[in-house]
């Protein structure tokens, strides 16, 4: 027990100076940093949010790291090991596979988080409407029990076999398949919030039902979406290259990192190397991504926190 | 029991007609015209009407909605444009090396995955916990072709233990059929290694702490009685709840895991369908495996009486 302990309990120090003084025994507390104080408490945040950053950074950089054109075909200089010039070597085509690797995180990023931010919008509408509309809500959830059999992956890849193939189809197509999870997380909140006191009494106040679910609902469910929606970015992200990977995703003239493996493939037993720099920057990006979901889940959803 | 049976089996039925919407749609909606394809390049519009009309192509959506379900109940799930051939042929000379890569994913992750949980909720916070919360992690964030290329690198072109590519019938042979699945359904498994024993854990940790794990503590009941018979029992049922959710990242892997491998299952025919645009198959294979996860979440559903005789719904 510290003194501000001690005082905060309604002790005063005067009422225990009659005692011999107490040895220290609890070493003083280290004083951290706010944000010294911010990385021990929540480490995966932290380190999550840091290569996030970097990565970003890294997508938003890409022309300044001594990157070169990453469509400049070179057929002279084919399938280069990594060297000083070529620092990931090239691929088939005689393209810098270090270039393509760095203008590659652009599209994982525009397609994480543009799939996170669509499937949440649309999730949390629904969900809202679902968990106040009775007649809406058996239709709704019946038809997302529906889309929700179908697994992720395929329903993807029947959706962009309807498409041309492009980065916005990629996303919609992804999206689709990530509403379902988010409007039932929303409604399982919206209907446990509505038997709240404070609902029943904006509702007994006369307060009209959209103002209710502007002001006293759809807050409550930011957190819990937000954590859901991280998750949902680095989903998206292992879908778009798999999507990509075996040619249903990103048109093949973009870099994607999907797109790179997937050239890649005829060569990887020879030219291991054109496949494994895409992949082991998508997998620590998705990690990274993975990192702060869990992160932001124990800071703002506790509750969830203890059940897995 | 029985009437809760009956009724759940009862309820996927308006779930399958609903996907069955969704998959029909997909070929409604899909870009061309089968009839002006039929017809061929010299075909006047009005060749490309009377084809259209005697294929029946001009009527309502519903309706032909309705005829095609009928078709669908009858076993008939169209014919490839490709090939020209039935699409349930085509699924069912691929069926066998698709079931094979996820019966073996299956036995390997829950033989890795439920020990590996028990183990980490029994040693909580030791080093055992540590990794099996950074395979878990791993598990998520590594997508399949990468663990498979990695392991296809370090298994079979390095160490040369396993063949790279390919599959082997079962009917040639056990050891051969083995060998070939070994590496894929490593690949295919991890993340669902990862899922199951994170879900493991969490539940294990739980019932680890309820009063009859106490009282069999107290009278000396074998610590690994009590892990596996009295605990494990308990947590079983949001572990298989968890098998059958899944399910579903299960079959989106093993698409994935045949191109890498080059096993020639239902996985590289749905893949080589999206490359020829061949609609019907790609409607087929999308429908076929939708219904076996609806299937098999209602065996899950099934089972919760089994493993929890209190559930009484």
């Amino acid at each position: 027990m510290t003194s501000s302990t001690l005082m905060a309990s309604g002790l005063s120090v005067g009422d225990v100076a009659a005692a011999p003084a107490l040895p220290d025994v609890l070493a003083p507390r280290k004083q951290r940093s706010r944000i010294g104080m911010f990385m021990y408490r929540h480490p995966t945040i932290f380190v999550g949010g840091l290569l996030v950053a970097l990565i970003v950074a890294i997508a938003l950089l890409a022309p300044l790291l001594f990157t070169t054109d990453p469509t400049a075909l070179a057929p002279a200089r084919r399938t280069r090991a990594p060297s000083a010039q070529y620092w990931f070597g090239t691929d088939m085509l005689g393209r810098d596979v270090y270039s393509r690797v760095l203008y590659g995180s652009r599209i994982s990023l525009i397609v994480g988080f543009s799939v996170a931010l669509l499937a949440s919008v649309v999730g949390l509408t629904i969900g809202l409407l679902a968990g106040f509309i009775r007649i809406l809500d058996t239709v709704v959830m019946r038809v997302m029990d529906g889309l929700q059999s179908i697994p992720g992956i395929l329903l993807a890849i029947a959706l962009m076999a309807l498409t041309r193939a492009s980065v916005e189809n990629v996303i919609v197509a992804i999206a689709v398949t990530q509403v379902p999870p988010v409007s039932r997380l929303v409604r399982s909140v919206v209907l446990s919030l509505r038997e709240q006191p404070y609902v029943e009494a904006a509702v007994a106040a006369g307060t009209r039902t959209p103002i209710i679910i502007l002001k006293h609902i759809l807050p409550n469910t930011l957190a819990p979406v937000t954590v859901q929606a991280t998750f949902i970015c680095a989903s998206a992200m292992i879908t778009e290259a798999t999507l990509s990977f075996i040619g249903a995703g990103t048109p093949p003239i973009i870099p994607s990192w999907g797109n790179i493996m997937a050239e890649g493939r005829a060569l990887w037993q020879v030219k291991p190397y054109i496949v494994f720099f895409p992949a082991i920057f998508l997998s620590i990006t998705v990690l990274a991504v993975n990192l702060l979901g869990d992160g932001l889940r124990d800071a703002l959803d506790p509750r969830l926190a203890k059940r897995i | 029991m029985f009437a809760y049976a009956i009724r759940r089996i009862l309820a996927t039925i308006p779930v399958m007609a609903i996907v069955a919407l969704f998959v029909f749609s997909l070929l409604y909606l899909a870009p061309g015209d089968p009839a002006a394809i039929i017809a061929g390049d010299q075909a006047t519009p009005a060749d490309v009407d009377r084809i259209r009309i005697s294929l029946g192509l001009d009527r309502p959506f519903l309706i032909r909605f309705g005829e095609w379900a009928w078709q669908v109940l009858n076993g008939d799930l169209g014919v490839s444009i490709f090939t020209n051939l039935p699409v349930t042929h085509m699924i069912s000379q691929r069926i066998e090396p698709t079931l094979s890569l996820m019966s073996l994913t299956l036995i390997f992750s829950i033989s890795f995955a439920i020990p590996m949980g028990v183990l980490a909720a029994w040693k909580q916070g030791a080093w055992i916990d540590r990794v099996v919360m950074v395979v878990a992690v791993l598990g998520f964030s590594v997508p399949v072709f990468v663990v498979g290329y990695i392991l296809a690198y370090a298994f079979a072109l390095q160490l040369d233990w396993f063949p790279v590519q390919g599959y082997t019938p079962i009917s040639v042979g056990i050891l051969p059929w083995f060998q070939n699945l070994a590496l894929p359904s490593l690949a295919l498994g991890l993340a669902f290694i990862a899922l199951l024993a994170r879900i493991t854990r969490a539940t294990m940790l739980e019932v680890l702490s309820q009063d009859y794990v106490r009282t069999a503590k107290a009278k000396g009941v074998d610590q690994r009685a009590i892990l596996f018979v009295h605990a494990l029992k308990n947590a079983a049922v949001p572990i298989v709840t968890i098998i059958g959710i899944g399910f579903a990242g299960l079959i989106g892997g093993a698409v994935v895991t045949e191109s890498v491998f080059a096993i020639p299952g239902v996985g590289r025919l749905v893949v080589d369908a999206i490359l020829r645009r061949d609609y019907p198959v790609i409607q087929g294979v999308v429908l076929m495996f939708s219904f076996v996860y609806v299937l098999v979440n209602l065996a899950v559903d099934l089972l919760y009486t089994l493993f929890d005789p209190r559930i009484r719904y």
